[in-house]
């Protein structure tokens, strides 16, 4: 699905992420933790194309094309998905209208024909119960005066409306309460299937109680510096994360 | 400042065998004052940002009959389905073109006049007032008698055409009486190479009357229009006027609002979208003269090119205006670099128990709402577009009429693509 290698980056003359590896492959959910600053949120902002971000080094491949080489509208229209750990409010743009743009420049991408309003209602309905968010949600404008919980449930509303192939959930957790991290945690599971990835990138263990990953990574200062599986997310959140930078130190 | 040609053109006015002589000594009044005031100029503090010396200075004309079309004229392209028109065409009034609605009599100036037994509205607000009441070549009173509903809306479309210079001054005056209510559009738009137009338009709304007024101001870019617009306000009033601004070389509106009576409401929403070198000029004065009366203020400005704009926003709170609430709000979307927008927001309370707000915000498109958009397979240019819109849309929702909202908002979509693509 995706193949990350040696990538660096830099934003203003400063190196944050520092000699990234990672693939995904189809039908796996990989798990990025890390503290503030670690480089989480870059490696997800590089992979939707935001521009501020500069590579110096390294390649991503998805789906055998050069990511890098894509702007951010043809990257989503290839099939990656960024869910933003901050949503942006956009004044005066309804929802729903939005959600129609996005699908159909999606859909005018693979050649398919525009979908029509009727069409398109009842098939937000259907997403929207996925979320468990009433109709009256996709009236109001995109993010604006929602609550936090409103905000991401709207990201995983949109997932679940354009289909990606891979997913990068960006703190889509963090500041949630239980019932809206619960609708989260279902969004993504009911949405998974075997040839669909995701990268949940997150602070806490808490969503995971949740959520069967596959494989959990520990960034660093920029560097992946240990991978495993559920255990270490687990021993992450008893022990927190000084041993690991420890072991890091003694091998260096 | 010259005021030279506007002289000779008032002597010529003047012998005007068409016009009654009854309105000549308000006209000759009015006319000594502007002689002393002058036109202003951007030392006078409400005119910094608005230079009008394409006004003083030019060789506008009076509308002559032969100024008038000869025959009549096609207006198919500015209808507009449900509403009665009544059609000004470089000031002359196109009777077999008109029509008004059920509730609503139109009167010329001369019967408003007599009608208020020989007493003659005037303003000073600014030297266009005074102009205007020199000049009064098109009245047009719309009257609303106690009680009345008015169902269809009522406009007014003034065409501007032609490659003369010439300058039209129109007096509009409009009464709703106690109870009653009225949608007033006026409508304005035409190719003239060259046009000055100095409107003034008089409200008076009695107690519990309401009116929407929605004004478009979409003629060529070769105009200089000036909207003189002076709102009186009974109890329990509501007054709801709605503006677009996107046509004329130079757009300059003077709004200015009484609110005299307990609870008198009123909403002051504004469009205005430039480009090239168009400038556009909201100046509004909004005075809370009794207690319990509302206000709101909400301008916002898109400016692409060179274009500039001007948003001058004055609510005054009079001593004993307690318990009012009053909020101005001026956004402002600068689509281009060499585009530029003066914006000054202002309060002055001499009551101490009220609510008020004010705020004004000058930016360029939000990077990260258009990154967003993207992130989400729209490509740049027409997230550009979803999001201007978007901006517009806050206003544009605002439109106190569903049927004349979306004919507006159609019309303003297809307009904005235009300019963006």
């Amino acid at each position: 699905m995706i193949k990350i290698e040696n990538l660096y980056v830099s934003v203003e003359e400063k190196e944050i992420l520092k000699g990234i590896s990672l693939e995904v492959k189809p039908g796996e959910l990989h798990v990025i933790m890390g503290r503030n600053g670690s480089g989480k949120s870059t490696l997800a902002n590089v992979l939707a194309g935001k521009d501020k971000y500069k590579v110096t080094n390294g390649s991503i491949k998805f789906n055998g094309e050069n990511l890098l080489d894509m702007l951010p509208e043809n990257r989503a229209r290839a099939g990656l998905f960024l869910s933003f750990q901050y949503p942006v409010a956009i004044p005066g743009v309804n929802n729903m209208y939005f959600l129609k743009a996005a699908v159909n420049a999606v859909r005018k991408s693979r050649g398919e024909e525009e979908i029509d309003a009727v069409d398109f209602l009842s098939m937000i309905r259907e997403k929207l119960k996925m979320v468990d968010l009433d109709e009256s949600f996709i009236h109001r404008p995109v993010n604006d005066g929602f609550s936090g919980g409103e905000k991401k449930r709207n990201e995983i509303l949109q997932m679940v409306t354009l289909e990606p192939k891979l997913s990068i959930l960006d703190e889509t957790d963090s500041g949630l309460d239980i019932d809206a991290l619960k609708i989260v945690a279902k969004g993504v599971n009911d949405f998974r299937s075997p040839d669909r990835s995701f990268i949940l990138i997150t602070h806490y263990q808490r969503i995971l109680n949740y959520m069967k990953p596959d494989f959990v990574h520990i960034l660093m200062n920029g560097k992946i510096v240990k991978s495993g599986t559920m255990e270490l997310a687990k021993e992450v959140e008893k022990k927190g994360y000084s041993w690991i930078e420890e072991e890091v130190a003694e091998a260096a | 400042m010259s005021i030279s040609n506007y002289k000779a053109e008032f002597e010529k006015m003047l012998n005007r065998d068409y016009f009654s002589k009854s309105l000549h000594l308000y006209r000759k009044e009015a006319f000594a004052q502007l002689e002393k005031t002058g036109f202003p100029t951007r030392k006078w503090e409400d005119w910094r940002f608005t230079n009008v010396s394409i006004i003083s200075d030019g060789e506008y004309k009076i509308s002559e009959i032969s100024d008038a079309p000869q025959t009549t004229p096609n207006i198919d392209s500015y209808q507009m389905e449900g509403v009665d028109t009544v059609v000004i065409y470089n000031g002359h009034y196109q009777k077999e073109l008109s029509s008004v609605p059920d509730g609503v009599a139109l009167l010329s100036g001369l019967e408003h006049f007599e009608r208020k037994n020989g007493k003659f509205d005037t303003a000073n607000n600014s030297p266009f007032d005074l102009l205007n009441t020199a000049f009064t070549d098109s009245g047009m009173c719309i009257v609303v008698e106690k009680d009345t509903q008015v169902e269809i809306p009522i406009r007014i479309l003034f065409i501007s055409n032609g490659v003369r210079s010439i300058m039209v001054n129109p007096r509009i005056y409009i009464d709703v009486a106690e109870s009653s209510s009225l949608t007033f559009m006026e409508h304005h738009v035409g190719d003239a190479e060259s046009f000055f137009q100095n409107e003034s338009v008089f409200i008076s709304l009695e107690n519990n009357a309401q009116l929407n007024h929605i004004r478009i101001q979409s003629n060529s870019e070769f105009t200089q229009n000036m909207a003189n617009i002076n709102v009186n306000q009974d109890a329990d009033s509501q007054y709801h006027f709605w503006q677009l601004v996107d046509g004329g070389k130079l757009g300059r509106s003077n709004i200015c609002v009484q609110l005299n009576g307990e609870n008198a409401q009123c909403y002051i929403n504004i469009l205005a979208l430039s480009k090239n070198n168009q400038h556009i000029d909201n100046n509004i004065i909004v005075n809370h003269n009794s207690p319990q009366t509302h206000s709101s203020q909400f301008v916002k400005s898109i400016l692409f090119d060179t274009s500039t704009g001007v948003f001058n926003g004055r609510t005054v709170v009079h001593k004993n205006a307690q318990k009012i609430t009053a909020h101005q709000t001026n956004k402002n979307l600068l689509l281009s670099k060499k585009a530029k927008m003066n914006s000054n927001p202002q309060l002055e309370i001499y009551a101490d128990d009220v609510k008020c707000s004010h705020g004004s915000t000058t930016g360029k498109i939000d990077e990260d709402a258009l990154f967003y958009l993207q992130s989400r397979g729209i490509n740049k240019q027409d997230a550009m577009e979803l999001m201007v819109i978007g901006f517009a849309n806050e206003v544009l929702d605002k439109i106190p009429h569903p049927e004349i909202k979306k004919a507006i908002h159609t019309e303003f979509t297809v307009k904005l693509n235009r300019l963006m693509a």
